[in-house]
């Protein structure tokens, strides 16, 4: 009785992984593209679906182009010093990021934010403000904005499995990568001594409580 | 009896005053009450008459009415309806009027209130360079669909409803025919518009639409104008300028998505204004209008650029004197 028990929880495993791996590589195809007539947000059932879908998009959009000009912000002070490769680096990842969201934008009608102005300039002087009081500062306030957004794709992932997970499936997986590639981000912060940044916990809690009220703004507005 | 007469009496004066005028006056609860009574009235009088002719012939009338009106009635209630006509099949030996008129109204059942609201929206249309932007105007379509013109009391918002439902039509067809335009340009058929060109194209066709209705159109606008429809006129008008803009290939997703926008809704509410007071031949004026409107903020976009690389040029300009600067100073040294 054991015996069989074992054999079932070890054939178990062997049934079920060709068949997963199969499933996910039929999701990765690009075959899925033309099985589905979207590419990434599927069209919404009603009105009020659309809403939510789009806040969802309209906000990300603002937090990707507001993470570009924070950089841009941070290069600008310190794109000559040692950790200019660095900032440049993460930077470069999150151009792909407003570049994916820029075309799932377009692709789905959704107005942009109209605080883009704002988020521009408000983005800039705090990259650059936070490099000016060093490499820590930089370092600092970048753990500080990563956590806030990946804590913002965290709750959206949560509402969207909560949803509808099949439904979803494309843009979860698109919220994932970028969720995983922001963490990245405040991992390398916290590596490069953000902690020892002069006024550490009151930036931090500044610059985040700064993101939220973004958020909700961008959500609205 | 006497209140069933008095019931259908009411009724009957409600149907000759709202043929005159609409009733706006009466509020949505003594209407829908008064319904009920009427229906009730013409059921019981269907089974009565059958003797009578000449009560017959208005109670088959005043029938008629009454299911269309029920209708709606039984969109609203109609797990209140169901009990109520069973009650009826059970008290109704002789049931046989009233299942011919169930069946009529299982008929009717399959169209929904909007749909109601449209098709006689619809008949509408045709009485408005007669009646203008009204609720006679409603009325007239009811009728011609063979409804009570008492059905008017349906719209709450009267003409509002009636202006709203037109431009919701055109901005429809506008749509369409766009979305046909593309099609055709994706599969290879006819050469892309330059935007400017499509623009104009665009906001013609869609003014165009105006032309069988442009003597009452003012009134449109006026009703367009007034408060309690201002939410709606916008969104529409913001619906369509963004329909416009995606056909013309627009993907922008920066403060261009905002100025695009503000800059074709100007253009489309100026021509629409100077359509209005157009008398020349098909509106030549107001297409000629809208060409140099068009080329107008093809220029300025023109200019914004040109502006905007110069600024360019410029800061980059400074920053290269900043850098001079710097290592003239010695200060720029790698840290």
């Amino acid at each position: 009785m054991q015996r069989a028990a074992h054999v079932a929880s070890c054939s178990w495993p062997q049934i079920v992984k060709p068949a997963m791996i199969r499933h996910s590589l039929k999701c990765r195809a690009p075959l899925q593209h033309s099985s589905r007539a979207y590419s990434v947000v599927p069209p919404p059932r009603d009105d009020d679906e659309r809403d939510a879908v789009h806040r969802m998009l309209r906000v990300d959009h603002a937090g990707e182009y507001g993470a570009n000009r924070i950089y841009a912000g941070q290069m600008a002070v310190l794109g000559r010093s040692r950790t200019g490769p660095l900032i440049q680096q993460m930077w470069d990842q999150e151009k792909k990021h407003l570049a994916k969201f820029n075309e799932i934008l377009a692709e789905n009608r959704v107005r942009p934010t109209a605080l883009l102005p704002f988020w521009n300039i408000a983005g800039f002087v705090l990259g650059a403000s936070s490099a000016l009081l060093g490499k820590e500062g930089a370092m600092a306030c970048t753990v500080a904005v990563e956590e806030s957004i990946s804590e913002h794709y965290n709750s959206q992932i949560r509402a969207l499995m909560e949803n509808d997970p099949e439904r979803y499936f494309e843009l979860l997986q698109v919220i994932k990568e970028f969720r995983d590639d922001e963490m990245d981000h405040h991992d390398t912060g916290l590596e490069h001594e953000a902690e020892s940044a002069p006024g550490y916990w009151l930036l931090k809690n500044v610059i985040q409580l700064g993101c939220k009220a973004a958020i909700y703004a961008s959500q609205r507005v | 009896m006497a209140a069933l007469l008095r019931g259908l009496r009411a009724g009957r004066v409600l149907r000759g005053l709202s043929s005159v005028i609409a009733a706006p006056t009466t509020t949505n609860p003594q209407l829908s009450s008064l319904r009920r009574g009427f229906r009730c009235a013409a059921l019981r009088l269907q089974d009565e008459s059958k003797s009578d002719k000449s009560t017959s012939f208005s109670s088959s009338s005043s029938s008629s009415s009454s299911t269309t009106t029920h209708h709606e009635h039984y969109q609203a209630n109609s797990a209140e309806h169901n009990s109520e006509a069973a009650s009826q099949h059970d008290f109704d030996p002789s049931a046989a009027e009233g299942t011919k008129i169930s069946d009529q109204e299982q008929d009717t059942e399959y169209e929904t209130e909007e749909q109601l609201h449209a098709r006689i929206l619809a008949a509408a249309l045709e009485f408005v360079p007669q009646h203008g932007w009204s609720m006679e105007a409603i009325a007239a379509g009811a009728e011609s669909l063979d409804l009570s013109s008492a059905s008017t009391g349906m719209f709450t918002n009267g003409a509002g409803d009636l202006v709203l439902h037109f431009i919701a039509q055109c901005n429809a067809n506008l749509t369409e025919i766009l979305a046909e335009q593309h099609n055709q340009v994706q599969q290879g058929q006819v050469e892309p518009k330059k935007t400017a060109e499509f623009l104009k194209d665009a906001v013609e066709t869609r003014l165009r639409m105006y032309i069988p209705y442009i003597e009452t159109w003012p009134q449109a606008m006026s009703i367009l104008l007034l408060p309690h429809n201002i939410p709606d006129s916008l969104k529409h008008l913001s619906t369509m300028v963004d329909d416009i803009w995606y056909y013309a290939g627009d993907r922008s997703t920066d403060m261009n998505w905002y100025t695009k926008r503000a800059a074709l809704t100007g253009i489309f509410n100026t021509t629409e204004l100077v359509m209005l007071q157009d008398s020349s031949p098909d509106f030549q004026d107001t297409w000629s209008f809208l060409d140099n409107r068009v080329q107008d903020v093809v220029n300025m976009a023109t200019t914004a650029k040109q502006v905007q690389a110069t600024g360019e040029a410029v800061v980059q300009g400074l920053m290269g004197a900043a850098v001079t600067l710097k290592n003239l100073t010695g200060l720029n040294q790698r840290r």
